[in-house]
């Protein structure tokens, strides 16, 4: 269904300016790479403090104040550099399932933290107590980890897995 | 045993050639170590980044750079120790042709940069922290910090390009 959109954009003046260099996919990625350390070292280091697994010298609303502005930062750079790669190599991004899944992955776990980061700044102090922590906290945790591990997993192999289905 | 001989041997072990896909059954192990590696790497620039970036006075101004550093490092030397172990595992796959990459040779390089910035910057301004742990850090520091980022930088861009380039 998007091979006819994929090989139209694949034709494209842009498109084929892009191609022309070699150097724009690599450094592209290693941009996106960077970015993802961002966006997942924060998730995680957010995730083990909601699991109470270290990371206790600040609240929780203290740490989650503190990273998530850089997780949505980041969020950006992923976005612009993956159009980036998705504009020079269109039908490797769209003919894999992996890029499909990565996608719906990453709007749900984006939203997750949205309404997560809402949630704490409405009411830091139910958060940042261990007593009165909704149940959701951890449920969270977990969730937006595995989450963000299956996007790495689908990231990375839709480089394996597109020469398949192309 | 020159070093030639010496890469040979090692590419010939059973897990090298595992490592290549050359065993029934191995096909996917390469991507799946390489993703492996990514999801450590992320981590290990991600809270170097964090550290990092209090030194230089941009992010976490809330936590003490003692208590951040306590906090994050252990987590960083674990996800660094996973990293290893798989870039091990895949520099064994092709021995002969990593050790006569320069992107893979730079990517040491700046990683060897940065373990002796650590050093420097451990038994140099942090031995004295207790000074400026709340408070901004001395020129030493921010230095430390900026060529911390900028060196890890590097390792992430000459990694990436190590899979063009071989």
């Amino acid at each position: 269904m998007f091979r006819p959109f994929a090989d139209w954009l694949a034709d494209t003046p842009l498109s084929r300016t892009l191609q022309d260099h070699a150097w724009v996919v690599p450094t592209s990625q290693s941009i996106h790479i960077l970015a993802v350390s961002i966006v997942f070292g924060s998730a995680c280091m957010i995730n083990l403090r909601l699991l109470g697994v270290g990371l206790s010298g600040r609240s929780v609303s203290q740490l989650s104040n503190s990273l998530v502005p850089w997780m949505w930062r980041g969020l950006v750079v992923l976005l612009a550099t993956g159009v980036i790669q998705t504009v020079t190599e269109p039908v490797r991004q769209f003919v894999t399932p992996m890029f499909w899944a990565k996608m719906m992955m990453i709007v749900v776990v984006a939203t997750m933290t949205a309404l997560y980061a809402k949630a704490v700044r409405r009411n830091a102090p139910v958060w940042d107590a261990a007593a009165s922590r909704p149940w959701r906290a951890k449920a969270f945790a977990v969730l937006s980890t595995l989450l963000w591990l299956a996007i790495i997993v689908c990231g990375r192999f839709i480089g394996y897995t597109w020469s398949f289905y192309a | 045993m020159s070093l030639a001989e010496l890469l040979t041997a090692l590419e010939d072990w059973p897990i090298s050639a595992a490592m290549r896909g050359e065993t029934p059954g191995t096909e996917w192990l390469f991507p799946i170590v390489e993703t492996l590696h990514v999801m450590a790497l992320t981590i290990v620039v991600g809270t170097i980044a964090m550290v990092d970036l209090r030194l230089l006075g941009i992010a976490s101004r809330d936590s003490s750079v003692s208590r951040l550093s306590n906090e994050v490092l252990p987590w960083t030397w674990t996800a660094w120790g996973v990293a290893a172990v798989c870039g091990t595992l895949l520099f064994l796959a092709k021995a002969a042709t990593y050790t006569g990459n320069l992107q893979f040779l730079l990517k040491f390089a700046c990683m060897g940069l940065a373990a002796l910035n650590m050093l420097i910057f451990h038994f140099g301004a942090y031995r004295r922290v207790a000074r400026w742990d709340l408070s901004e850090p001395p020129m030493s520091a921010k230095v430390a910090g900026a060529l911390s980022l900028s060196l890890w930088i590097g390792v992430v861009f000459f990694g990436r390009w190590v899979g063009f380039t071989t």
